[in-house]
């Protein structure tokens, strides 16, 4: 059973390019049509659930399947079958990274490349603005948090506590002084 | 002692990090003041784990433990990142019904998410400035006119990431390797 897990989700991480929801993708495709071992709801539930847990998203998420199916031993065969082809592409990469870095060709590209990082965090943050601005409130968070990261260069894990406190004051203030339930 | 350093940093990039890209902000900072990386590098690995298979926050630990202390940097970064996932995520699972309608969960979310968004913005910044400077600091014209075509085909065009990254290589190439500027 854990081997059967393990290179399932062996599978589904040789294939995750940028986001983590191509895995989603083809864990509904085998579990949910295929096996119907899962039902859409539950498959919805999990990634839900895993994506609001701190962490990588997908290594939650199979945590949670492999858990369902086999109890922690199941999960952590599902991390691992996860994480086995991405880990070993990368350490490739890495050790060519270092050895070909100052060669002009490679250094090069790299430059280029660096050109594009920028604009690709921005488009994505440009996605994200939908489902992290649900109250007007949420602007000020963003806005105070930039100026504390930027100008003041405090830890990212303090700013990541006080956002999640600011989120139960304006959450709690909406439902009490407006009576709107902000999460629903 | 180098892995117990390495493997903490994750722990905490794990700990505060909500879904692909709100890991970058605490990645840079530790990396840079640890000496690991240098900002250049962060944004190398960034572009890297967006080739590649695999989760950001995974591949970026794969590649800043794999420099800090080979193989076994690389599986002990990957450890501290995956924490968070041996531990809430199984306590999560064993307790799943009660997480599932949990209220508090997305409140917390409510505020942690625009934080994230306030921190990507910072490290943004971060990395264009050095992004588009040249080796003594100045800005460097050419790279970005190439970021700001790399933000149309991203954002008018719909171009996908990998497809922007290699057109942006290959024009890298052109730019500093054949002609050299």
């Amino acid at each position: 059973m854990l081997a059967k897990l393990y290179w399932q989700f062996l599978k589904f991480g040789s294939f995750t390019f940028g986001g983590g929801w191509s895995i989603v993708a083809q864990m509904k495709e085998l579990y949910v049509n295929q096996e119907k071992s899962l039902t859409d709801e539950e498959l919805l539930d999990i990634t839900s659930i895993g994506r609001s847990l701190p962490g990588t998203m997908i290594g939650n998420i199979a945590m949670f399947y492999g858990h369902r199916i086999a109890g922690f031993w199941g999960g952590v065969a599902c991390v691992f079958g996860m994480i086995t082809v991405p880990m070993i592409i990368l350490l490739l990469i890495t050790s060519f990274y270092t050895a070909f870095q100052s060669n002009l060709w490679v250094a090069s590209a790299m430059r280029g490349v660096r050109t594009a990082v920028a604009p690709v965090i921005l488009s994505a943050l440009l996605g994200m603005i939908k489902s992290a601005f649900k109250v007007p409130p949420c602007f000020a968070v963003a806005a105070v948090m930039f100026a504390l990261y930027f100008g003041f260069r405090v830890s990212c894990v303090w700013l990541v506590v006080i956002g999640a406190f600011l989120g139960l004051a304006i959450c709690e203030y909406y439902e009490r002084v407006k009576n709107i339930n902000v999460v629903a | 002692m180098l892995l117990l350093e390495l493997f903490w940093s994750f722990v905490k990039i794990g700990f505060t990090s909500f879904g692909g890209l709100s890991m970058i902000p605490l990645i840079s900072s530790e990396m840079i003041s640890h000496g690991w990386m240098t900002a250049s590098e962060v944004s190398d690995i960034v572009a890297i784990a967006e080739m590649t298979p695999g989760p950001l926050g995974l591949n970026c630990a794969t590649f800043a433990g794999m420099r800090a202390a080979g193989v076994i940097g690389a599986f002990v970064a990957n450890m501290g990142a995956l924490s968070p996932t041996f531990t809430l995520a199984a306590l999560a699972s064993v307790f799943f019904e009660h997480f599932r309608d949990n209220k508090r969960l997305g409140q917390i979310m409510t505020g942690v998410r625009p934080a994230c968004v306030g921190m990507v913005a910072g490290v943004v910044i971060d990395l264009a400035l050095v992004n588009y400077a040249d080796s003594a600091g100045k800005i460097d014209v050419y790279s970005l006119i190439l970021g700001a075509v790399d933000l149309v085909l991203l954002i008018k065009f719909k171009v996908s990431i990998p497809k922007v990254l290699l057109f942006s290589a290959l024009v890298g190439i052109i730019l500093y390797g054949v002609i050299g500027l």
